[in-house]
């Protein structure tokens, strides 16, 4: 599933497991939009990808447990485990080096 | 298999820093799922688990709920794709054609209709916008019968906006129209009413003074004949005439019955005296009272059953059983009375009572059954019925509480049904007050009072040989002659009259000669306002309806003289 809010190529690449509509997983998601939307709007990419359904892709990706947030652009690849509510940390990764 | 494709191949302090993460996420309960790098099996955390499981239960809930909503409505509910398949249909869409909900599912939906149906629909369909009004569609039950819907259906559209097809709402409109029908006779029959009272008063006016001339003249003719020899050179006129009088006379009286079988219908039941009527006697009466209609067409055979009383009014009872009895004998063809039978049935049925006559007869087409009750319809020659039998019938035992109805098979014969409650509501009852007879004629002295001059003539020439007879064409009049202290032994009165009613004239009279109020009966004339109606039902002053038999008008006379209380004060 992807986001492109803008037609520019984004600058922030983000993917984010999550397993199918359990809880904490539907918390991440908000989390990581709202944040996203706040503060890239318009220059991110966020994909979903449900661990439920693609299980390989996860294990490729060194995710082994959902909700996990990847960085994949800019580079170096960065990780966040959790429900994504602490917003300072997560604001932290997403724009750290 | 490799842990990490991403590009970097990470630090071991990296690594460590992604184990304390995860650590931490799984200890503090944000975590939902592992994924099991061997089996590469992603497992759920039990909590996750219960949650996702409790929100498929929820969506269960809901659906059950929707289910629950769809199956309790009254209504058919059905969807069909765009080529009108069947694709889910509600229990009761099916019960009310007769099928099992997997009977219709998969069916196209044409073809519970007829193809008649089924072309006007599609003709129309074509005109129709979108949908969103009911159209009234035939439906074919089952069992063959056509069943009356009224379908609202609505286009079903996909995610892209792209018909897949209709959902219809159907509601079952057979009762719907029956009361509708109903609802149409019922307002037949209270025109019929309105129009039986103006008929009735505009008729018996005239008809009466007809009726008491034709008597007068034949009087005449009879006295003539037998009192003066002289006069026997118009004998022959004289015997001549007596034959086209009588016919008169006998036109004449047919009209009164029709006129008063029509007042039926404009009359207020609640007039009428009711009291615990024995049901098979008043069937027993009927019966002899058509016995010379029944016994040359049919075997009459009864079957009854044991039935408590029932609260009518008996004499109108006897007449709803005798029209049925005459128009069961009139159904079965003349001169085979021994293959023919006319069964009498009675018996008791949870409250109300059930009389049923039945006969062998022609049996009544069903494209006609649906009007035998009402006024003027009749399949009969002229002059053998006029139309009214059943009608008034229907009317009769509908005032009583009670239904009639009917059961034809052409060919077979027909059974007509009475149902009658076990406890009316009409509850007055009204006991009519005997006056005691006693011998010998009296003259006496007697005021009539009408605006209608042929009236007042016809009751002159009726009552002059035997009374004194005063005539005054108004109330005002009579109020004059009350009041300066002429005395009647007998004022006979038209009840509605323009400028002072008989009412009126009553009132005044209690108040200045109330031995002469006592003294009034009123001559009517059938059509009543709420007023004069309701002051008929109060009142003890007696009343003579229009149009009168003299013979009977001078028999009432003599039998109100022989007990009035006030002597004559004329000589």
């Amino acid at each position: 599933m992807n986001r492109s809010p803008g037609k520019k190529k984004p600058s922030l690449v983000l993917r984010l497991y999550v397993a199918g509509n359990a809880p904490n997983s539907v918390r991440a998601i908000s989390n990581a939009q709202a944040v996203c939307d706040e503060h890239f709007a318009a220059r991110y990419e966020l994909e979903i990808v449900d661990l439920l359904d693609h299980p390989h892709r996860a294990l490729s990706d060194g995710v082994i447990v959902t909700p996990t947030l990847i960085r994949l652009s800019p580079l170096p690849v960065q990780k966040v485990i959790g429900t994504l509510s602490d917003t300072n940390r997560l604001l932290l990764v997403l724009a750290g080096q | 298999m490799s842990v990490s494709s991403l590009a970097e191949p990470r630090t071991l302090a990296q690594r460590l820093a992604e184990a304390e993460a995860t650590i931490e996420a799984l200890l503090s309960g944000q975590v939902d799922a592992v994924v099991d790098p061997r089996t590469s099996t992603p497992v759920l955390l039990s909590k996750a688990q219960a949650a996702l499981r409790q929100s498929e239960n929820g969506l269960r809930k809901s659906e059950e709920q929707y289910r629950q909503i769809v199956e309790a409505t009254s209504d058919g509910i059905v969807k069909i794709d765009p080529l009108a398949q069947v694709v889910f249909t509600n229990r009761r869409f099916a019960r009310l054609l007769g099928y099992q909900v997997s009977e219709i599912v998969g069916a196209s939906l044409f073809s519970f209709m007829s193809d008649a149906v089924k072309s006007t629909l599609l003709k129309s369909s074509e005109s129709r916008s979108s949908g969103g009004d009911a159209i009234d569609v035939a439906l074919r039950h089952k069992n063959g019968a056509e069943v009356a819907t009224s379908i609202t259906a609505t286009v079903l559209v996909d995610d892209a906006g792209m018909p897949v097809g209709h959902l219809a709402v159907v509601r079952d409109v057979t009762e719907q129209m029956k009361l509708q029908s109903q609802l149409m006779v019922s307002d037949r029959m209270a025109s019929v009413g309105t129009l039986a009272a103006g008929v009735a008063h505009e008729i018996n006016n005239p008809l009466a003074a007809v009726i008491a001339n034709l008597d007068y003249v034949s009087e005449q003719r009879r006295l003539l004949l037998d009192a003066d020899p002289a006069l026997r050179l118009y004998e022959s006129f004289l015997t001549d005439i007596k034959g086209p009088l009588e016919d008169a006379g006998e036109a004449a009286r047919r009209v009164r019955l029709i006129v008063r079988d029509l007042k039926v219908f404009a009359r207020s039941p609640e007039e009428e005296p009711t009291s615990s009527v024995s049901v098979t006697t008043t069937l027993e009466s009927a019966m002899r009272m058509a016995w010379n209609e029944l016994r040359h067409r049919a075997r009459l055979v009864k079957d009854y059953g044991p039935v408590p009383e029932v609260q009518v009014n008996e004499a109108r009872l006897v007449q709803v059983f005798l029209n049925l009895l005459v128009n069961s004998a009139q159904a079965v063809p003349e001169g085979s009375a021994d293959k023919n039978e006319i069964r009498v049935t009675t018996r008791a049925e949870g409250n109300r009572v059930l009389v049923e006559v039945s006969d062998t007869g022609v049996g009544i087409p069903a494209a006609i059954i649906g009007r035998i009750f009402d006024p003027f319809f009749t399949t009969k020659l002229a002059g053998v019925g006029t139309g009214l039998g059943l009608a008034i019938c229907k009317r009769l035992v509908t005032d009583m509480g009670g239904e009639l109805s009917v059961a034809s098979e052409v060919g077979k014969g027909s059974t007509f049904r009475v149902a009658l409650p076990l406890m009316s509501a009409l509850t007055t009852q009204k006991v009519p007050s005997i006056r005691p007879a006693l011998a010998s004629a009296r003259r006496g002295r007697i005021l009539v009072v009408d605006d209608e001059e042929l009236i007042v003539r016809a009751v002159e020439r009726s009552l002059g040989k035997e009374h004194d007879v005063v005539a005054t064409m108004g109330a005002r009049e009579a109020l004059a002659l009350c009041a300066r202290g002429d005395a009647f032994d007998l004022i006979l009165c038209d009840l509605m009259m323009p400028d002072m009613t008989g009412m009126d004239l009553h009132a005044e009279l209690i108040q200045i000669a109330p031995e002469l109020a006592a003294n009034m009966v009123f001559l009517t004339g059938g059509a009543f306002t709420p007023k004069a109606r309701e002051f008929l039902a109060v009142t003890s002053v007696e009343h003579i309806e229009k149009p009168f038999e003299p013979a009977n008008l001078r028999a009432f006379v003599q039998r109100y003289l022989r007990v009035s209380n006030v002597p004559a004060l004329v000589t």
